[in-house]
């Protein structure tokens, strides 16, 4: 399949500023694999990854959902998935955090399942301006509801990736650890998406041109 | 599921979210979970539907495993018969892990392969082996189970373990527990032997041992005779190893190292310590003598008698006194003797006597009282006197014994004082005796071992060297096959602990080990680590094995030692090689 938009694009994306949330070197990724070694024997050793993540794991489940209340619950349970789970954790040359991200997934995608709560997509209108530059549209305020609705509208695995890309502001590498996919294919999904999105709002623009 | 889309939602501020941070809650979260969990654990089994169905299961695997036993003939099992006698002494429990062989080699390529030998059982044989080691099998050794003579070839399977790599790769367990203590098997060397008869496991004649005369590397004379049960898991202990005492053959070489080894027991170093170290009780004592001497050539001091104030009534001699053989009484010129109180046999009528002489000498409180002598040809009377000043002759005594008095005082100051002083000195001096004396005793005493370790190694290398027939020859005296060794026990390396992160040639990927071997190079042992945490002498030099996901990474005694001398719990490890085929190439890969 032939994509509309080069890779470059999305690397170089115009007004947004892409930073990673934990990325580490490889001295930092020993020194977090000491901790994790520790936190196996015991769990008390398990507070400098606690104190270390908890804002980080907060903001990707509230981000997802209305309630502050919610998300201050789920990160708590995210938590002590972790420290239940961690003797099961290997490591995989990637920081702690992508694992963390996941068990946050699954717990959230689970609290949606059980109907629970109503799965939300919080953005501002920056990030949706951010999302027209890169599919090199003029943004305008009729596209503001379009938008919303496409997001909205796609299913939960796309709509992932428009939320850590843009709305969280995550580098590829990040991305596709937390989504257990290739940075290749992590962006190769994203243009897909943004194609889709490019068409209709390039129909909706014809139209109203019309 | 439906979606939801806010627009520019205020943020959470950190505050917010800190307030929610509870550690010690997760924690505690963590702990009721677990308790909650293996009390689940517990009452699954008193349920009742899960008893049952416990039973029922139970029963169902006793009736199969009885109608497979009962109306199938499995086919023929290969049997092992290195099941031993166990009726010696002691018993030591090697460590084992749960739900893995006794003797696991950790990466099977590597393993010390058997060598084969046919011998007509009725016949017996004297086998060589490789290593120049022999087996001397008597005729009619074997047995088959019933305890009946074998005739014909019997194979037998034999291989040597001789030093550290071997044992790695073979994964004989070399460690046990002794009354909770875990130790570690020091090993001269270890053969494993075993019988087959077209397959079929046989026995040795217990009347007819077999004689193993090992050629052995290692010539020091600790070892214990061990072999391994491997139905009990135990390592049996059996005797002492004395085979090098008995054994006559091949030993001349060694006999004449270890004379010279013997005759030279000190290093020359020792010899110089041990001379010091004797040289310093002899200076304390010199010493001693001096202070000695210098504080008897302190000036001396005598207190100056007090004038004594005449009492009026008192009956009183006056006498001529010389004053040099008297010097204390200078203080009492013109002083007359009184009669002291407690002389009961003075009466008024001895002062009427015109007596023909009067001697004065020391009385019973010297330089206080004097004793006074008359007599008259046969009559002598003793009376105890003091002198006795008054008027202007008292206060002028009295102001020559004060001026004294204060010098007497000074001087006995001084004299304390530098008698303290000199006491301070000669101590310290005795004292830094004393530290020297230690300091050169601990000195010796690592020379020693130094120089043990370096005769031991000086002797292990030249036997090394030597070829075969000049390797030292143990005897071991199997009347059972299996695993036996000439070990002895060593503890566990003390000294430092460290929890390594091993890593693979200093890259970001990791080593989670799952079993470590710290290889000793001063000594024939493997130390086993099945947890993260190992312990080490930092005085002694090791290389290191982890096994980890089926395959095994090395850490040389370079690289390892430099980790342990820096403290850095990084350890960087590199995967065993492909070329390395066997224990020999382990061997080489290790660094033994």
């Amino acid at each position: 399949m032939v994509l509309d938009y080069k890779p470059t694009m999305l690397l170089n994306a115009v007004h947004m500023e892409f930073s990673p949330r934990y990325h580490h070197t490889a001295d930092m990724l020993l020194d977090e694999q000491m901790i994790i070694e520790a936190a196996k024997q015991n769990p008390e050793h398990f507070g400098p990854l606690y104190d270390k993540y908890y804002k980080q794991i907060f903001g990707y489940v509230y981000q997802r959902m209305d309630c502050k209340d919610t998300a201050f619950d789920l990160t708590a349970q995210v938590f002590l998935k972790a420290l239940t789970n961690i003797e099961k954790y290997e490591y995989k040359g990637v920081p702690f955090a992508s694992w963390l991200y996941r068990i946050a997934h699954s717990e959230v995608m689970q609290l949606f399942r059980n109907k629970k709560n109503l799965r939300t997509v919080n953005a501002d209108i920056s990030d949706l301006r951010y999302i027209c530059e890169e599919v090199e549209e003029e943004y305008m305020e009729q596209y503001k509801g379009i938008l919303m609705s496409v997001i909205k509208d796609l299913p939960e695995d796309d709509l992932q990736l428009v939320e850590l890309r843009f709305f969280e502001k995550r580098p590829f590498k990040e991305i596709a650890e937390i989504l257990n996919l290739t940075e290749t294919n992590a962006k190769v999904k994203l243009y897909r998406i943004l194609d889709r999105v490019k068409k209709t709002l390039t129909k909706t623009s014809k139209n109203n041109g019309n | 599921m439906g979606t939801k889309f806010n627009l520019n939602r205020q943020p959470v501020p950190d505050e917010e979210i800190n307030s929610h941070k509870d550690f010690g809650e997760l924690v505690n979260k963590f702990k009721k979970q677990s308790i909650e969990k293996a009390r689940s654990d517990a009452s699954f089994l008193k349920n009742k539907k899960a008893t049952y169905s416990a039973i029922i299961a139970g029963v169902a695997v006793i009736c199969t495993v009885t109608y497979f036993s009962v109306f199938k003939k499995e086919p023929p099992k290969e049997t092992t018969n290195d099941k031993i006698v166990t009726k010696q002494q002691h018993t030591y429990s090697p460590n084992t892990k749960p739900n893995k062989a006794f003797i696991a080699p950790p990466i099977s390529r590597l393993n010390v392969p058997y060598t084969s030998y046919k011998v007509k059982s009725e016949q017996g044989a004297t086998l060589k082996h490789t290593s120049n080691s022999k087996i001397i099998i008597p005729k009619k050794a074997f047995v088959n189970k019933q305890g009946q003579d074998i005739v014909g070839d019997v194979e037998i399977k034999y291989r040597e373990f001789h030093n550290q790599a071997d044992i790695i790769a073979s994964g004989i367990p070399m460690t046990y527990d002794s009354a909770g203590v875990q130790s570690t098997l020091e090993s001269a060397g270890m053969i494993d032997i075993k019988g087959y008869q077209n397959g079929v496991p046989v026995f040795i004649n217990p009347e007819k041992p077999i004689i193993v005369e090992f050629q052995s590397e290692h010539i020091a004379d600790r070892y214990n005779m061990y072999v391994l049960d491997t139905v009990s898991k135990n390592w049996v202990y059996v005797k002492r190893d004395n085979s090098l005492k008995g054994l006559k053959t091949q030993e001349s070489s060694r006999a004449s190292a270890s004379e010279t080894a013997s005759k030279k027991t000190d290093s020359p170093k020792t010899i110089e310590l041990q001379k010091q170290i004797d040289a310093i009780p002899p200076k304390i004592e010199a010493e001693k003598t001096v202070y000695t001497k210098k504080i008897n050539r302190l000036p001396k001091t005598h207190e100056p008698a007090k004038p004594y104030k005449a009492i009026a009534g008192r009956p009183q001699f006056e006498l001529d006194v010389n004053y040099k053989e008297f010097p204390e009484l200078e203080a009492f010129k013109n002083a007359v003797f009184e009669v002291g109180s407690e002389n009961k046999n003075y009466s008024s009528k001895l002062a009427d006597v015109t007596w023909s002489s009067a001697e004065v000498s020391e009385g019973p409180i010297k330089g206080k009282n004097y004793l006074l002598t008359l007599k008259l040809r046969e009559r002598v009377e003793k009376l105890i006197v003091y002198p006795a000043l008054s008027g202007a002759d008292y206060d002028k005594a009295l102001k020559t014994y004060e001026s004294k008095f204060s010098d007497y005082k000074n001087l006995v100051a001084k004299r304390e004082a530098d008698e303290k002083r000199l006491k301070e000195e000669f101590e310290a001096k005795q004292a830094a005796f004393a530290a020297e004396q230690k300091k050169l005793s601990e000195e010796m005493l690592k020379e020693r071992i130094r120089w043990q370790k370096e005769q031991e190694e000086q002797l292990n290398k030249q036997f090394k060297t030597m070829d075969n027939a000049s390797k030292v020859t143990r005897l071991f005296n199997v009347s059972s096959f299996g695993i036996c060794n000439s070990d002895c026990p060593t503890n566990m390396p003390k000294g430092e602990q460290m929890t390594p992160i091993f890593t693979i040639n200093s890259g970001g990927a990791f080593v989670r080990p799952e079993h470590t071997y710290l290889v000793c190079h001063s000594k024939n042992v493997v130390f086993n680590f099945y947890n993260p945490t190992i312990s080490y002498d930092p005085k002694d030099t090791y290389s290191l094995c982890v096994i980890a996901n089926g395959k095994m990474y090395l850490c040389n005694k370079e690289i390892l030692n430099q980790c342990f001398s820096a403290k850095q719990n990084k350890i960087p490890v590199t995967e065993l090689s492909s070329d390395v085929n066997d224990a020999f190439d382990l061997r080489k890969a290790i660094g033994i």
